[in-house]
């Protein structure tokens, strides 16, 4: 799981199939992707992990869904809100991702929060979609948000992912042009080559701080 | 009028670029203003006057795409910002640049897939689908029955048969329902 695209929505959110998507990331240079409400599987070479969104849910409510996410297994991501929502979410065990953060109040995501990602190990994922598909202010905001968000991730250290919210094989990009349209939000190439690896450092056991031997 | 001496002439680079949904009719000009859209949006009309694109060949699925030699990043990044234009939607997928058309055409030939044609696709292509009497193949899906409009290595796209819904839907053979 190096080159991940961290949420797809497949049919019946899209109009391509699971398999389509997983067919069309492999000849786009993915190697795994993240497809909502999808069954794990393993097609063309290309890894499907099952994604779960959780959005426009009260806090208290999170837990209860993140605890029913577990059980399933998969990725949890959680759509941003504002400032509040998301110091809860980022401390609940078991969400992976915050999503959604382009869309959320400008003060939505500040330095206790990446502070609390970084320490936590809750990925913030950069929706590459209203830069594709968005023209003039949405695209501007987006990029500026973005742009603030990895400014947090160099300082505090949280993971980024990369994701297209692609609910077409169309929406889909190749890992190239990803590359190119992150070098707009000011990442280099290492910084794309470890957001692209996101969703593998939080779904990954973390390391022990104290390990007991013997 | 003599024409320019080569060595005065402004330098430029060649960038084929894939039209995905295969079989999707391009209208040149149509496609050259959406183009022209992306990089105006993304990069401003100053940047775009030196990038100065035009798409100067369209065949079988495939469009080249000229700008000036230096400004092949800038384009490639808009070209990937493209989502369709008027109500058809597609996706541009850049596979090569050159700095002559020719070896474009060269490399396009080596890797040409088949022409999307009108007629029947062939058992062999699409095993799963069914023939209708009006020679149209088609194939079930999530319990509704669909015409196949591309079959092509493994993905299959199909349309709802009827009037009311005439989107496509990207699928592969193994999502097809035996009939």
């Amino acid at each position: 799981m190096k080159i991940t695209d961290a949420c797809v929505c497949p049919y019946p959110l899209g109009d391509s199939t699971v398999r389509r998507m997983a067919l069309e990331a492999g000849k786009l240079g993915f190697d795994s992707i993240v497809a909502v409400d999808a069954q794990p599987l393993d097609f063309a070479g290309v890894r499907v992990c099952p994604g779960i969104l959780i959005r426009d849910t009260a806090a208290k409510d999170v837990i209860s869904r993140v605890k029913r996410g577990r059980d399933v297994g998969g990725v949890i991501m959680v759509q941003a809100r504002d400032n509040g929502f998301n110091r809860a979410v980022i401390g609940v065990k078991g969400v992976h991702v915050l999503c959604g953060i382009h869309a959320a109040d400008k003060t939505a995501f500040d330095h206790v929060t990446a502070k609390m990602a970084a320490d936590n190990r809750v990925a913030v994922d950069i929706d590459l979609s209203p830069v594709i598909g968005g023209r003039g202010i949405v695209r501007q905001r987006a990029i500026h948000r973005y742009r603030d968000i990895l400014m947090f991730s160099r300082r505090f250290g949280f993971p980024l992912t990369l994701s297209t919210h692609a609910r077409s094989v169309l929406e889909l990009r190749a890992v190239r042009e990803i590359a190119g349209l992150c070098s707009l939000l000011g990442m280099d190439e290492h910084d794309v080559e470890a957001a692209f690896s996101g969703i593998a450092a939080v779904t990954s056991p973390a390391d022990r701080a104290v390990r007991v031997i013997g | 009028m003599t024409p320019r001496p080569p060595t005065m002439r402004e330098k430029r680079r060649y960038i084929l670029v894939r039209v995905d949904p295969a079989g999707t009719t391009i209208d040149q000009k149509e496609l050259y203003y959406a183009i022209s859209d992306a990089i105006t949006a993304l990069w401003g009309d100053s940047a775009a006057a030196i990038v100065n694109a035009a798409v100067v060949a369209a065949e079988e699925g495939h469009v080249i795409v000229r700008c000036q030699r230096g400004t092949e990043r800038e384009l490639a990044i808009a070209l990937s910002t493209v989502t369709g234009y008027r109500d058809l939607r597609l996706a541009l997928r850049l596979v090569a640049a050159s700095g002559t058309m020719e070896s474009l055409r060269a490399r396009f030939r080596k890797t040409k897939r088949p022409v999307p044609a009108k007629q029947p696709v062939p058992d062999e292509a699409c095993p799963t689908g069914a023939e209708a009497e009006n020679g149209e193949r088609e194939a079930g899906f999530a319990g509704k029955k669909f015409m196949i409009a591309e079959c092509e290595g493994g993905k299959v796209d199909v349309i709802e048969k009827g009037f009311k819904n005439t989107n496509r839907l990207f699928l592969t053979t193994e999502d097809l329902e035996v009939p």
